[in-house]
């Protein structure tokens, strides 16, 4: 077996066995083996992708996704200061501005779904909580975004996306963005009426939704 | 209109125990629409009690009255008495929110994973009497405790008045499952990497807290004198955890909550929200006809009826985005369905989905109403 494979399968043993340590262990002792960094980073990105898969066939439960979240956070804490000349958005599958708009303050779902994004390869800019939707907009422009994700626990967050949306539509961005709801509060009722293209409490169909978004639009 | 026969309570006794009521009990879960719809700012309402509570009882006025008033006033913690979930921060509008905004939940870390062997010995009571001081930067536990009091007599005089109106309360205390209790004072990620690290630890410090969570409830309620318990669940549920966590470290408690307060002749409410479709079954467990499964439209209320028909009340479930942002024809046409499906055979209780929006349009709650009122099921 090579080298890579073998580390792939052990990585891959350990997030889905979810042990954290041992995790953090293996990419520390390929770091000192001189592996490469992106190779250990591609090697976590596949366990993540098989943690989603398990997770969309009912097989893991929202607490594997969190957990798993959490170990791959770590890992990119470790390998991230050597891969910034190499860690460059060709390889992104899409680029996401992502926050919690004006009126609502919680994150806890919003920071799941990232930290699944990242770990399956999308660029995400979180903007935090109690977004204005000036703010997202600027920020599309600013990183050439495709994608807004915008995340709520609460109703008063839906007059904040309705904004967003229509700020879109003013300045003549709205084609081009792909614009996707999740949280507690949100509905497929409610995407109608914000005027949004996607809704979802899944965390893995929200990255699914927005790679099918990428491929129709490549 | 249908002709009623029934009394509020006996209307709702009659849900609950599944008998068929003379048309469906209703409630919106009202709290802070009330002040919004009464044109004063969360902020408003929050700093001056007498205006919540004026705002609470016109609004129940403006549309109509209803079976239930959720709770007489619109504060955090629900009532006060000594800890009954973990003491996490509320922001408050007007103070560290805007004016008008709705209070939220500062969720944050409370104790560490090394304060589990610590609430394993000393249990949930003394575990904050020793450790709020320093959790909260020095806040007294005095302090706490003299609040924790004020808000209990508070709530008391309200309900008294609100008795002399024929109005009644939904609960006499209000409780957080066991996985609900740890789960917020550890934050929902915290928690979970506790869940797979460290098990041991948290089921000990579970065993060590339960009956104190069970006894602070039972104290509240001695006060209150409202024979019904909300038990505030969300994440135990089958949306979070696969289901031998859940038997391990929620449903052993839950039956322990429910055997103690069904000993005492109290109903046990269950405030489920998130989705508990996995969990359901479970519930076949309890008593038939003592407890309430309440929906907050992530599990499928139909689906519930199938597994709970017959055995439990279900309450539920008219989602927030509907109210918010439906119209009353969209909300008419759902209340009806609900009814349809669940309502006709009793053992059906017509509420909110979680609680009713701070900006549910007037219209919308109106017709929930006035649906149940109306309309007992198409023949």
């Amino acid at each position: 077996m090579r080298e890579v494979d073998k580390m792939e399968e052990e990585l891959k043993k350990a997030f889905l066995d979810m042990k954290r340590q041992e995790v953090i262990d293996l990419v520390k002792k390929e770091i000192e083996s001189g592996t490469e960094l992106l190779d250990i980073l591609k090697a976590c990105r596949g366990a993540m992708e098989e943690v989603g898969k398990r997770f969309e066939t009912g097989e893991f439960f929202l607490s594997e996704l969190i957990y798993s979240a959490e170990v791959f956070k770590a890992v990119s804490a470790i390998l991230e200061p050597g891969l910034v000349s190499t860690r460059e958005d060709e390889d992104s599958k899409g680029v996401v501005v992502f926050g919690t708009p004006k009126g609502d303050i919680h994150d806890l779902g919003k920071n799941i779904v990232i930290t699944m994004m990242r770990s399956q390869g999308f660029t995400v800019h979180d903007l935090g909580v109690d977004v204005p939707p000036e703010t997202f907009v600027k920020e599309l422009q600013r990183t050439d975004a495709s994608i807004l994700a915008l995340s709520a626990l609460i109703t008063p967050a839906f007059v904040s996306m309705k904004e967003a949306v229509s700020l879109l539509e003013e300045k003549g961005m709205r084609d081009n963005i792909f614009v996707i709801i999740g949280g507690g509060v949100t509905t497929d009722f409610a995407r109608k009426e914000i005027g949004a293209d996607a809704h979802t409490l899944d965390p893995t169909e929200a990255i699914r939704l927005c790679e099918e978004y990428g491929e129709r639009q490549s | 209109m249908i002709k009623e026969t029934m009394s509020r309570q006996e209307r709702f006794e009659a849900a609950v125990a599944l008998e068929r009521p003379d048309r469906v009990p209703v409630m919106p879960l009202m709290t802070a629409f009330a002040p919004r719809s009464q044109g004063i700012t969360q902020g408003e309402a929050w700093r001056d009690p007498e205006k919540g509570f004026k705002a609470m009882l016109d609004t129940f006025n403006d549309l109509g009255g209803f079976d239930k008033l959720y709770k007489p006033n619109l504060f955090w913690p629900m009532i006060g008495g000594r800890f009954c979930s973990s003491p996490v921060r509320v922001l408050i509008p007007g103070r560290q929110l805007p004016e008008d905004a709705l209070n939220q939940i500062d969720e944050r870390e409370l104790f560490s994973r090394d304060d589990y062997d610590k609430l394993a010995a000393l249990g949930w009571n003394a575990f904050w009497d020793e450790h709020y001081e320093k959790m909260s930067g020095g806040r007294p536990m005095e302090r706490v405790i003299s609040a924790q009091n004020r808000l209990l007599d508070e709530y008391i005089r309200e309900t008294e008045i609100y008795h002399s109106q024929d109005i009644s309360p939904l609960f006499g205390a209000y409780v957080d499952s066991s996985i609900m209790a740890f789960s917020m004072a550890r934050t929902l990620t915290q928690f979970t990497m506790d869940l797979y690290e460290v098990p041991d630890k948290i089921k000990a410090a579970m065993d060590a807290s339960c009956d104190d969570l069970i006894q602070n409830a039972l104290d509240v309620v001695s006060k209150t004198k409202i024979p019904l318990v909300f038990i505030v669940l969300e994440r135990g549920s089958g949306f979070y955890y696969r289901l031998d966590i859940f038997e391990q470290f929620e449903w052993p408690y839950l039956q322990r909550y429910v055997d103690a307060f069904l000993s005492e002749g109290l109903t046990p409410w269950f405030h489920f929200d998130t989705d508990w479709s996995l969990n359901l079954p479970y519930l076949k467990q309890l008593p038939r006809g003592k407890c309430v499964c309440d929906l907050d439209g992530m599990t499928d209320i139909v689906k519930a009826k199938e597994v709970l028909g017959g055995h439990m009340c279900i309450s539920g479930d008219v989602p927030a985005s509907l109210l918010t942002l439906g119209t009353p024809e969209e909300v008419r046409e759902y209340c009806h369905r609900l009814i349809d499906e669940l309502g006709r055979d009793g053992g059906f209780f017509l509420t909110t989905g979680c609680e009713c929006p701070v900006d549910a349009k007037f219209e919308n709650v109106k017709m929930m109403i006035d649906v149940a009122k109306t309309y007992n099921g198409s023949t």
